[in-house]
């Protein structure tokens, strides 16, 4: 019996500091939603929402769209989100099949300069990205890659990381004799990799795939680098673009933000399992 | 394995292909050409002129650049020392038998992940305000906080320390909960019937199976950190915040690279703040392994 | 292959998150295939500034379709990078380009016939405009004797003060002609104390890490960071003398100055609430109050700066924006009568000045009636002839390109001469002086590392200044 009740005390203190710690993380999100639907005149007034006489003490009427009004009539923000949402998912799926294939080739093939492409494979993996900034940009410049899609999806489908994590994939869920089977049958290369191995290292895919359209949604420095055309720029490089010098809109601003971070927010209530399950699956085994 | 070796054999190449094209021109290409870059003054990619081991020398005589290792370092080690013992916490909390709502908690802590760096720049750059900002809004009326209190004027790292906090609380989080979760119960409860405390469960059975992890962590943490770019670059609208206190290596190679248009200057740059990441992962490693033979003795 | 392919996709399909970014991708690749980035049609023209654009479009409405340039405001960064990286990576840019001094000077680091604006000088000279538009407005646009840009604007400085409370307090600021006469004049304004005991209000909106106000104040006394050859020139006694007495107003025993950040809704929060109780103002910022703090409409008043020395100089400059053509664009000559309609009209002059404030550098404009209307927000003082009295004191400024770096550098020795007038507790001006020169040399001679690293800086630029270092 006592044991229970110890048991119970334990969880009280326990069910506190989380509260506590997942409201401290909500206070920016209620924040950037009340911030979004406010007018300036009324955004430092209150901290959430403009307090007043409607219903639980706060002026509704207050409340306004015309940040948003704003935000689709003159950033281009529509035209942003398809850019993000069109960057975002075709690096994703290339990615992930340039990956899974050299992961698999490593892990499940015997060939002349294996040891070879796994080492470099590793040590590509720690060496830091912003190394490659500024020769990556003179290269892109002499390729006539600059201001172009391609010139920040090619360079994005092959990361070595990836390769990493596909080979740890189809070392542990790739069994041998199924490939054997499929060779006895008949069956090509190509063919067992795109009917066999690819649905075995479904799990992995999912998970990474969510991996880089997050990355490459949230990446800033690149499109910033490599982009110009204001048409071409994705929801990272044109909303910070509304931060003014000389002139604050902070509704515009947090509209923007919003509206940049809900597509992603709202991607991850969905896909939650996968994502989360897929981010870990790199640190188990080191 | 599949027996192929003896014979050449198409099939991984063909697989490797596409990979290691673009990994080759995208990655090994230019990785290898940032050494020549780096002995080139540039001006744009257009205009160059090779002044040999001369970028170094001046990167490493600029004060500026010390400082933004400073500022670097202060952040990473902010980072790593306040941030992951948080992670840790969180995910032994949640990771509590019994516990309810568990899955909703976790989607919660674990939400500001998927705001982009720039999104929480663009957030917290508000927040910090002196006077009308959210932080010393709060903090003046729960505690007497100074209303004035300078985050973004003088106390910048400390900011974007707690903006960092926030953004990436509940990935580190994501980590140790599955390390603890792969934890074995047996012995958790072959060291309680031995009369082990929570302390000495935690040190003794817990932490020597989630090292790998940990250090995993801390290896990710301290990479990421040292990239610190975006936060301070949107903060301060494209500078380096008063008396450059928001400056770090990446946006001091940024800001000689695309500002300024000196790549060379900015490769030479980059191999200095690779080389600064290898001495910290040689030093993390070293440190990782003195603690293991500590606590296992 | 493709039942490959096809045989594939049904067996993924059991991933949800492959399904939904596989959907993602096919609906948004149709859609950026079949919704073409639309090429600019036109004369496209790049701006910073919202208040521009909302100037300009007007103006521009009925002029012909050939020369009524397409204008796109984007944030100040934005521009900056986007214009560098069309002149070093040529990438497209607008063929007309409106930026800010600091940008316009990123333009001048490498060899002059690889600076992106096309060189306006002759242009300018042949056409008479060179006498026409105000000297000093043209010194950030110039690098090594040729100009690059139309200005667009002059932007002397004045002092803007809180004349209900100055008024209330009996004071007259007419007597106030120094620096010194400002202190000792307007000191009884900090006799209120709060709770805390420090003054409730301070006299000047100034703070250690204004780096802007610190140039300001360097160029009206004569001092600043570049010769007229462009040479470095950092650490002079005028300089020290300077940055020595902003450091005692901040923190030494008869502070003056405190922060009230310009451009934020806590600065604002103070303004209004006459925390400080005169700010800087160049014609611009009066804009930037109205807008900001209207409730302070009414009582505010200008005068002149008060100047370092008796009959020194009453005014400074601050911020300064230029139109600019791209050199690689065609049809040079349109371009030019597009930017010289827009920049030299009379309309667009009065509508500066009606809708921002801000003078006109084309000196043949400044007799518009325009200039003499009482301004209500200023208490009904004709401000516009004020600031063009001062307009021609204005100080000349330096185009170099490592103008921002030293503006930086010169940030930070202030800072630290702060913190050592607090250790060791200063009590004057001249006590400080010695440690500031020391510590401007340092900045010093960090700007002139960094020059004479630069191969691409030719002859009469910096690279000929060898002493000192």
């Amino acid at each position: 019996m006592s044991g229970t009740t110890r048991h119970d005390r334990t969880h009280w203190g326990v069910y506190l500091l989380l509260m506590l710690g997942a409201a401290l993380t909500l206070v920016p999100f209620a924040w950037l939603i009340s911030g979004a639907f406010k007018r300036n005149e009324d955004f430092f007034t209150s901290t959430f929402l403009p307090r007043g006489e409607g219903a639980l003490g706060i002026a509704w009427d207050k409340l306004t769209l015309d940040n948003f009004r704003v935000l689709l009539d003159t950033s281009g923000i529509v035209r942003s989100m398809l850019n993000s949402v069109f960057l975002s998912s075709v690096t994703a799926i290339l990615a992930t099949l340039v990956c899974a294939a050299a992961g698999f080739a490593l892990a499940k093939h015997e060939f002349r300069g294996r040891r070879v492409v796994t080492g470099i494979v590793l040590a590509a993996v720690i060496v830091p990205p912003t190394l490659l900034l500024a020769p990556g940009y003179q290269l892109l410049f002499k390729l006539n890659l600059l201001d172009t899609f391609s010139g920040l999806i090619i360079p994005a489908i092959a990361p070595a990381f990836g390769v990493y994590l596909f080979r740890q994939a189809a070392a542990s869920s790739v069994p041998n004799e199924l490939l054997e089977a499929a060779r006895l049958d008949g069956c090509g290369e190509l063919r067992i990799f795109f009917t066999v191995v690819m649905p075995l290292l479904r799990p992995m895919a999912g998970a990474f795939m969510l991996i880089t359209f997050l990355g490459v949604w949230n990446n800033f420095i690149n499109p910033q680098i490599v982009l110009q055309s204001e048409s071409k720029l994705p929801l990272a490089v044109a909303v910070s673009q509304l931060r003014g010098v000389y002139y604050q809109d902070y509704g515009l601003q947090i509209a923007g933000t919003l509206a940049s971070v809900v597509p992603v927010l709202a991607l991850f209530m969905l896909l939650q399992r996968e994502f989360v399950s897929g981010l870990t699956s790199g640190a188990v085994k080191e | 394995m599949t027996r192929t070796a003896g014979r050449f054999s198409i099939a991984p190449w063909l697989l490797l292909g596409p990979f290691l094209a673009c990994f080759g021109v995208f990655f090994a290409l230019p990785l290898v050409q940032s050494v020549g870059l780096s002995m080139r003054q540039t001006f744009g990619p257009a205009a160059s002129e090779f002044v040999g081991a001369a970028n170094y020398r001046n990167v490493m005589a600029d004060p500026l650049f010390w400082k933004a290792v400073r500022n670097t370092v202060v952040f990473t080690v902010g980072n790593v020392i306040i941030q992951l013992p948080l992670a840790l916490l969180l995910a032994m909390l949640l990771n509590r038998p019994g516990l309810r709502w568990r899955g909703a908690l976790r989607a919660i802590f674990f939400a500001p992940v998927l705001v982009g760096v720039v999104f929480v720049a663009m957030i917290f750059g508000v927040i910090f305000e002196k006077r009308t900002g959210l932080v010393n809004q709060a903090l003046h009326s729960m505690i007497g906080w100074d209303l004035d209190f300078p985050w973004l004027q003088r106390y910048v790292m400390p900011a974007m320390i707690i903006a960092s906090l926030w953004q990436y609380l509940g990935f580190n989080m994501v980590y140790f909960l599955g390390a603890l979760q792969n934890v074995r119960k047996e012995l958790i409860e072959a060291s309680t019937l031995d009369g082990a405390g929570p302390w000495q469960r935690f040190r003794h059975v817990v932490v020597p199976q989630i090292r790998p992890v940990a250090s995993f962590v801390v290896l990710l943490s301290i990479v990421g950190s040292f990239q610190l770019f975006e936060l301070p670059y949107v903060l301060f609208n494209g500078t380096a915040g008063p008396d450059n206190r928001g400056l770090t290596i990446v946006m001091y190679l940024y800001q000689m690279g695309f500002d300024q248009g000196d790549l060379g200057y900015a490769s030479a740059v980059g191999w200095l703040l690779a080389a600064l990441l290898i001495v910290f992962a040689l030093l993390q490693r070293r440190l990782a392994g003195e603690a293991g033979r500590g606590a296992r003795a | 292959m493709i039942d490959a392919l096809i045989d594939m996709i049904r067996r993924m399909s059991a991933s949800r998150g492959v399904m939904v970014i596989a959907l993602l991708g096919i609906a948004s690749s149709i859609a950026v295939a079949v919704l073409p980035a639309r090429p600019p049609s036109g004369v496209q023209m790049w701006t910073f500034a919202r208040l521009h654009k909302q100037m300009y479009d007007p103006i521009i409405a009925d002029w012909p379709a050939e020369l009524r340039p397409e204008i796109t405001l984007m944030s100040f960064p934005a521009l900056e990078r986007r214009m560098l990286q069309g002149f070093l990576a040529r990438t497209p840019t607008a063929e007309l380009i409106e930026c800010e001094r600091r940008s316009a000077a990123r333009a001048f680091v490498g060899p002059l016939e690889s600076v992106g604006f096309t060189d306006l000088t002759d242009r300018l000279r042949s056409e008479g405009l060179l006498d026409q538009i105000n000297g000093p407005s043209f010194g950030p646009w110039s690098s090594r004797g040729r100009i690059f840009g139309l200005p667009h604007d002059v932007h002397p400085v004045m002092l803007g003060y809180r004349a209900d409370l100055v008024e209330a307090a009996g004071i007259d600021v007419s007597t106030i002609e120094t620096w010194d006469d400002f202190v000792r004049v307007m000191g009884p304004l900090m006799s209120e104390r709060g709770p805390d005991g420090k003054p409730v209000r301070y006299l000047l909106n100034l703070w250690e890490d204004k780096e802007d106000l610190i140039e300001v104040l360097l160029l009206q006394a004569g001092g600043g960071y570049f010769d007229e050859q462009e040479r470095v020139r950092i650490a002079t006694p005028v300089n020290a003398r300077v940055i020595s007495t902003i450091v005692m107003w901040c923190r030494g025993p008869g502070r003056i100055a405190a922060d009230a950040a310009d451009f934020s809704a806590s600065g604002n929060q103070l303004k209004a609430e006459g925390y400080v109780v005169a700010a800087f103002m160049p014609d611009w910022m009066c804009n930037v109050w109205k807008n900001e703090i209207p409730q302070l409409s009414g009582k505010m008043k200008l005068m002149p700066l008060p100047a370092w020395t008796r009959g020194g100089r009453r005014t400074s400059v601050w911020g300064g924006t230029m139109l600019g053509i791209s050199r690689t664009a065609p049809d040079q000559e349109r371009l030019w009568r597009i930017a010289s309609k827009l920049y030299l009209s009379p309309e667009l002059a009065r509508s500066l000045y009606t809708t921002g404030d801000i003078i006109t550098p084309v000196r043949t404009l400044w007799n518009d009636p325009i200039f003499d209307e009482p301004d209500p927000y200023f208490s009904g003082q004709r401000k516009g002839r004020d600031y063009i009295a001062l307009a021609p004191d204005v100080p000349n400024r330096t185009s170099s390109p490592y103008n921002v770096m030293a503006k930086l550098r010169v940030q930070t020795a202030v800072i630290a001469l702060s913190t050592h007038a607090m250790r060791i507790g200063a009590t004057s001006v001249e006590q400080l002086e010695p440690r500031a020169m020391e510590l401007l040399k340092v900045a010093e001679n960090q700007v002139r590392a960094q020059i004479k690293r630069n191969v691409f800086l030719d002859s009469g630029g910096d690279a000929t200044d060898g002493g000192g270092s």
